[in-house]
């Protein structure tokens, strides 16, 4: 049994900034990632963030993977890194999490604090031949192009305009694949449009309204079909068009991935706008159990400076929990709230802040 | 909050109410090179403020404002093209006498063009409107992001947002 | 969306489940995902139901006319991703 005071679950933005948060006020911390590397995401976001330039907007996610990792290294003393190890359950009768290390290490971790940080997973459409090799999750073409140097193919389909669609035609273009269309099932383009307008000016198509109907091959993708929909979400069979591609990206949400969470017994409430099934909490990230917190995209879809605050907040209280503290911390907690504040007070937030209403609680 | 187009918020390219809307006065764009700022959705996002070394973008008092620009104090550096996350800041100098006039534009693509080259011109829906010859390929951040100068018949400023390299 | 898709459409791609079987046993009256998990093994293999989940929920409430938010959420059991028996053995002390 491994004993710690402070666990994160989850290496990436909002685990990092939780484990550098926790180990600066003090608190032994113990980090354990699926990944062979740490960074989660953010080690394929080739593109500059938005946000304030006062939390490194304005520069390449996978840059900002190096700066957190530089802060861990800096707190080594504090932090211990668990790589390619998968927390397997929570185990609500002893509160221990069991973790596994590749296939072969099995180990149970008895925390004082537990801070989930896992993210979320890519939402599957339903269309016939789904799983033809070829039908990809837009997040993981941009892993296996940006981290692993392999173009999914030579023509794409892009499924959904939000920003992760938006963002990876865009890298696919960079890598010298050629987008043949986005589609949208929603009548307007979900994700910034500054990030629409760059795909648009390199002669990317976006149909707003349309959606994928099936995909047509043998072995593998040879072609699919689009189709554009009527006010009432219906396909219109004329307008049905084949698009001759060997590549379909789906990039139409992510679900929070909250099996700790429920198995821990933290109370949960469904909201949509946060992307389904996630914990109620307080502004500090703590959830209806004392002693367990969340962190980034499990805790609600959202982006990754917001993760990285969410986890700092996480960080600071389940540490100062424990006694631990350093000079002027509570005046950079409120200050890492408001920023989170600031963040989500545009028009574009609207409904992350009406999800937020459902979730956030008083202990 | 600001309205946007609803060809925009279909399409991802600007209508011409909303060209006009970024573009600068012709009184202005006489005088040297300025900043185009094409930020006009309110996302929260600011750094081509702080990148900005003359004042020329305002500060934001809310991180959700958009862009304020001071065509004034601007002087054409490109460093806020080169730092804009969205890639929706240009550079337009239409202060020779004649037809010519320069465009400075984010670029992050390979090839990289070279100077002297001539490359394809586009417009905002990704059309081929024209070629145009190379000046000059800077990085001034040198963090990947290249800022293109390429000439462009000064009645295409306001059209002309991507450049395609031929070879 | 689901009007056009076919029967034939893998919904659980560990187990390989169609949508028709998901359907064919709604129909037959179980409309509670962890009923849905047990008979027809979705949710049930490596990924334990990263992508079936969301299907299957979405497809009772769209039959069943329920809303999302009333169908129960099938249990989350540990552990999350596979385990060799031996290893369990080995950590029992």
């Amino acid at each position: 049994m491994r004993k710690t005071e402070v666990l994160v679950v989850g290496g990436g933005p909002a685990g990092l900034s939780a484990a550098i948060a926790a180990a600066s006020m003090g608190a032994k911390v113990l980090l354990v990632d699926d990944g062979l590397k740490l960074g989660g995401q953010l080690v394929k976001q080739t593109h500059k963030f938005f946000g304030s330039h006062r939390q490194s907007a304005g520069v390449r996610g996978i840059k900002i993977a190096g700066m957190l990792l530089s802060d861990i290294e800096k707190l080594k003393d504090k932090i211990e890194v668990v790589s390619n190890t998968t927390a397997t359950g929570y185990y609500q009768d002893d509160g221990v999490v069991t973790a596994m290390t590749g296939e072969d290490v099995y180990m149970k971790i008895k925390s004082e604090r537990v801070i989930i940080a896992t993210g979320a997973s890519e939402r599957m459409l339903t269309f016939p031949n789904n799983d033809l090799p070829g039908v990809y999750g837009a997040g993981a073409v941009q892993t296996l192009m940006n981290v692993y140097g392999i173009v999914p193919g030579d023509r794409v389909l892009m499924v959904g305009a939000g920003n992760i669609g938006l963002i990876v035609s865009y890298q696919l273009m960079q890598a010298n694949v050629e987008v043949a269309t986005v589609v949208e099932a929603m009548p307007y383009i979900g994700g910034y449009l500054v990030h629409a307008s760059k795909i648009r000016r390199l002669g990317v198509p976006i149909y707003t309204s349309h959606t994928i109907l099936e995909v047509y091959g043998k072995d593998a993708v040879e072609a699919a079909a689009i189709v554009k929909l009527d006010s009432k979400w219906q396909p219109i069979p004329s307008t049905k068009r084949i698009l001759n591609v060997d590549t379909v990206c789906l990039s139409v949400g992510l679900s929070p991935l909250i099996e700790l969470l429920w198995q821990a017994g933290c109370k949960m409430k469904y909201v949509p706008q946060l992307g389904g099934n996630v914990v109620l909490r307080d502004k500090y990230m703590r959830t209806s159990r004392r002693d367990i917190f969340v962190a980034g995209d499990v805790a609600g879809i959202e982006e990754a400076t917001s993760a990285m605050l969410e986890g700092k907040l996480a960080g600071l209280i389940a540490a100062s929990d424990l006694g631990y503290a350093y000079d002027g911390w509570e005046a950079d907690r409120e200050d890492t709230l408001s920023s989170l504040e600031e963040l989500r007070r545009g028009p574009l937030s609207e409904k992350i802040r009406s999800g937020l209403k459902e979730v956030v609680v008083e202990w | 909050m600001v309205k946007l187009s609803e060809h925009l918020r279909r399409t991802g390219v600007f209508s011409m109410e909303e060209v006009n809307r970024v573009m600068p006065p012709p009184e202005v764009l006489k005088k040297g090179p300025v900043a185009v700022v094409e930020c006009i959705q309110e996302i929260p996002c600011d750094p081509c403020h702080a990148s900005c070394p003359f004042g020329a973008i305002k500060e934001f008092k809310d991180i959700n404002d958009l862009p304020e620009i001071d065509w004034e104090k601007c002087t054409g550096c490109t460093l806020c093209v080169a730092k804009c996350p969205g890639l929706a800041i240009f550079v337009v100098d239409a202060s020779c006498d004649g037809d010519d006039a320069l465009l400075k534009l984010p670029y992050e693509f390979y090839p990289v063009p070279e100077k002297g080259e001539e490359v394809e011109l586009l417009n905002r829906a990704g059309e081929v409107v024209g070629k145009g010859e190379v000046r000059s390929v800077i990085e001034p951040h040198k963090d990947g992001t290249k800022v293109v100068t390429v000439h462009v018949p000064k009645d295409m400023i306001a059209d002309v947002r991507h450049v395609r390299v031929v070879r | 969306m689901e009007k056009f898709t076919d029967d034939d459409v893998i919904v659980c791609r560990c187990e390989d489940v169609t949508l028709g079987q998901i359907r064919e046993v709604i129909r037959r009256g179980y409309t509670d995902p962890e009923e849905i998990k047990r008979i027809t093994r979705a949710g049930m293999g490596p990924c334990q139901g990263k992508t079936c989940r969301d299907i299957i929920i979405r497809e009772v409430a769209r039959i069943t006319g329920k809303r999302i938010d009333e169908i129960p959420v099938p249990t989350y059991r540990p552990p999350s991703k596979p385990i060799k028996v031996g290893l369990l053995a080995e950590e029992s002390d």
